[in-house]
């Protein structure tokens, strides 16, 4: 296969992704009324009394966002005069000569006025446009650290290094000031054992559930309960904590128990929680599921192309036809209630919790059916299609013997197929299970895209399509390269002699 | 001279048509597929099963009375959690509805929104698919058309749509042929691709038939038995789909029945009135594999290889 195929093939890819990212844009962003985003913010129905403070909190969030750019009367005015001073509560005034220059400043750059509703003070905003977020989201999206990443105006003395040292846990470690993250290379006791913080994909923040976490963090970082063990921390301090100390960033206004703890300006961080994140888990189900579809599926899919019209055919079609035309949600629960009730498996994954392997066996198989049926349909089909072809006749005339025939021929051509098939698998996987996942309350990935949706968190929204179409997409490209190497007749450039 | 025995003798007339009559049975391809499909007893059984079926849940929520915007019996605590018995035969469920017509209602509207999108899905995507297997430049684009539409979240797409549409039956449909329309596409285009280049067509071509005349005489009918055997696949799937976007809450809305949402509501009675969980998923089971059944059945029956 040529190398500028591939390279075509990914640069098309890209551009599929952008486009896909652009109607998710558009869909969200613009169909979506921004109001609705407040419907599961705490901090938003505090302040119900509070209409001036309301009025700031939604634009603020919106600025934040990139819905818009807020500008406030305050912001304008500190710009003319000191803070605090008489001429600054003057200017603030509904009615006062700065309020007429602020809105004709900002009315001329293409700003919209309002006025908060009890004080009546004005402020400007404007909507950014589709393109120019969907440009910031791509431009923020990989984050590279540097030392002169933290730019914090109360901290000038800030120092600018990149060092080697240890860590607290006393392992091995690439210390940076200035940086965003402190630990930019470091080794600790979990998997995979060397870290690195160098570059770090950003996308965004969550909000409104989830607020300060980053959404990849969300997705990422384990879950559960905290695991606190001793710690001894820089300035000598030990407590019971689960701080994980590679998480270590740059925090600009430090508190109290910060300062205990830390020697600098690096206090915000992590925890190590003891069960393993959403992807992990959606993750581990989705391998051993497919580990168990194809153990199953291709021997019996093989089975039954042997003994065709035989009793292990016609049990195998019943199967794939009970599966195929009865609805996910209907044959999953009837599988659980035959789980629960005969084998005394637990009927949701949280009563014993993911260390428990009782917990993992139902949601596993019941994920597993679905492929299983279908490779069996596929196999079924591939293998007697190739009984039938000329090639198998011939080999039969020469004298080969049935085994022979199967397995170094028959068996061969009709896998082709099969292992095309197999990175959209593995990458289905990572995007979980919704119906499964539900079921059992297994926490997955598999939920947070409707929980996104349902609960207006639009950065999540906006990460977790990215992250699963260019999966997709990707996965694609990796089936039709595994495709080629599998049987070296196929050509993916139709310049193969062939049209 | 005459003789006698030429009287005997009649000229016979010569009849053109007769002689090119040909002698073997006709073959009538629609007459066949019905011959086909009706020969054996399960399938006349079953399409009899699932007409009556679909009929009745059609017609069945029009006499009940029955809507999911109101409950007359809430307040009276005997009507509640009742067993199937003759009276009410599935019994009735949390706020005193009979489980019978809430059942019948949500099956209704499954029905009926999986048939309109089949029939709306399935005439997009044999059009555009037939053209799109036809032109290699179209095909070009078309793939990344395909890319895009495919990896849009559908349940975002959904929820959007029922937002911008309001939720009912007509914004549903829209949901599902919105996605769905290019897998179709994709398919019957992988399926002209195949025959697109056999020797008739290239002779078809040469004599200068118009595309559309060979998509439409050429190709298509070539397609009939695999289209319908993906319909057969298509019906109970949109059940299904829909059953799955009424239960994450994004279907149609609490104005209208649904059954994945029955399922979803009563899914909480499972151990304790376990009729009202079972008997909405056992109904939905039943619908869907008699659908599913009796389209691979016709599949079969299309297919000329079948046909004696």
């Amino acid at each position: 296969m040529k190398k500028g195929y591939i390279l075509k093939r990914l640069l098309r890819s890209v551009i599929s992704v952008l486009v896909i990212m652009l109607i998710v844009f558009v869909l969200v962003y613009t169909m979506v009324p921004r109001d609705n985003i407040f419907f599961e913010d705490a901090t938003y129905r505090k302040l119900g009394g509070k209409p001036d403070d309301k009025a700031d909190y939604v634009y603020t969030t919106w600025e934040k966002l990139g819905y818009l750019d807020y500008v406030k009367i305050n912001d304008y005015c500190l710009t003319l005069y000191e803070a605090g001073s008489d001429e600054m509560k003057g200017a603030l005034d509904p009615a006062s000569k700065e309020t007429a220059d602020f809105i004709a400043l900002y009315e001329s750059r293409g700003y919209s006025i309002g006025t908060y509703p009890v004080s009546g003070r004005a402020y400007a905003y404007k909507d950014t446009p589709i393109l120019q977020r969907l440009a910031k989201w791509f431009g923020g999206l990989v984050r590279i650290d540097t030392i002169y990443s933290v730019q914090d105006p109360d901290n000038p003395d800030l120092e600018r290094y990149v060092r080697f040292g240890r860590t607290p846990t006393g392992g091995l470690a690439l210390i940076g000031s200035g940086t965003l993250h402190k630990y930019l290379l470091y080794t600790d006791s979990h998997f995979p054992f060397i870290h690195q913080n160098f570059i770090t994909l950003n996308m965004g923040e969550s909000y409104p559930t989830y607020q300060g976490l980053e959404a990849l963090s969300v997705m990422f970082s384990s879950q559960g309960t905290e695991v606190k063990r001793e710690v001894a921390f820089e300035t000598g301090e030990t407590s019971q904590s689960a701080i994980d100390f590679g998480s270590l960033t740059y925090k600009a206004k430090l508190d109290r128990m910060d300062t205990k703890k830390f020697t600098d300006h690096y206090a915000n961080y992590t925890t190590f929680k003891d069960q393993t994140s959403m992807v992990g888990t959606s993750f581990i189900m989705g391998i051993f599921a497919l580990i168990l579809s194809y153990g199953i599926g291709l021997p019996i899919g093989v089975a039954m192309a042997r003994n065709k019209d035989g009793v292990v055919d016609k049990l195998g079609m019943l199967f794939i036809i009970f599966i195929t035309s009865v609805p996910s949600l209907a044959y999953i629960y009837i599988f659980r209630y035959v789980g629960t009730t005969v084998f005394g498996l637990p009927s949701v994954f949280t009563t014993f919790g993911p260390s428990d392997i009782r917990s993992w066996i139902l949601p596993i198989i019941s994920l597993a059916l679905p492929s299983i049926s279908s490779l069996m349909m596929w196999i079924r089909r591939y293998v007697v299609d190739q009984m039938n072809s000329d090639y198998v006749k011939f080999a039969k005339a020469k004298g080969l013997n049935r085994k022979e025939i199967f397995r170094r021929h028959i068996f061969k051509n009709a896998s082709i197929p099969i292992a095309h098939g197999i990175p959209s698998s593995l990458a289905a996987c990572i995007t979980g299970a919704i119906i499964t996942e539900a079921i059992y309350s297994v926490g997955g990935m598999g939920k947070m895209l409707p929980n996104a949706i349902n609960q207006y968190n639009n950065v999540m929204i906006i990460a977790l399509t990215f992250l699963f179409s260019s999966i997709s997409v990707l996965s694609v490209l990796l089936g039709d390269i595994i495709l080629t190497k599998v049987d070296p007749r196929i050509s993916l450039t139709d310049k193969a002699g062939r049209s | 001279m005459a003789r006698e025995e030429d009287n005997l003798f009649e000229f016979a007339d010569f009849d053109e048509k007769e002689s090119e009559h040909i002698a073997a049975p006709r073959y009538s391809y629609w007459k066949s597929v019905w011959h086909t499909f009706f020969h054996s007893k399960v399938t006349i059984f079953l399409s009899v099963f699932v007409i009556a079926l679909v009929v009745f849940a059609l017609i069945q929520p029009l006499t009940s009375g029955y809507s999911p915007t109101d409950a007359p019996n809430i307040n009276n605590a005997e009507m509640k959690y009742l067993p199937p018995s003759a009276e009410h035969i599935f019994g009735t469920d949390n706020i005193g509805n009979e489980v019978w017509n809430v059942v019948w209602a949500g099956a209704r509207n499954s029905i009926i929104v999986s048939f309109v999108s089949t029939a709306i899905i399935m005439t997009i995507g044999i059009l555009v698919g037939a053209l799109w297997g036809f032109s290699k430049k179209m095909d070009r684009w078309m793939i990344e058309v395909y890319n895009v539409v495919s990896n849009v979240p559908y349940l975002l797409l959904a929820m959007i749509l029922s937002y911008v549409l309001g939720a009912g039956l007509g914004s549903l449909i829209f949901v599902m042929c919105c996605i769905d329309w290019i897998y179709v596409a994709y398919f019957i285009r992988t399926q002209v691709m195949i025959i697109r280049d056999r020797e008739y067509n290239l002779a078809s071509k040469c004599l200068g038939t118009k595309t559309f005349t060979m998509i439409m005489k050429n190709i298509l009918p070539y397609l009939v038995s695999v289209i319908v055997t993906y319909i057969a696949r298509e019906i109970p799937a949109l059940i299904s789909y829909e059953v799955f976007l009424s239960y994450m809450g994004l279907g149609l809305g609490t104005n209208y029945a649904s059954l994945g949402r029955t399922i979803s509501q009563y899914r909480s009675y499972m151990t304790g009135y376990p009729h009202l969980f079972w008997i909405p998923v056992l109904v939905l089971a039943a619908i869907a594999i008699s659908l599913y059944v009796v389209g691979q059945k016709l599949a079969d029956a299309t297919d000329p290889r079948t046909h004696r």
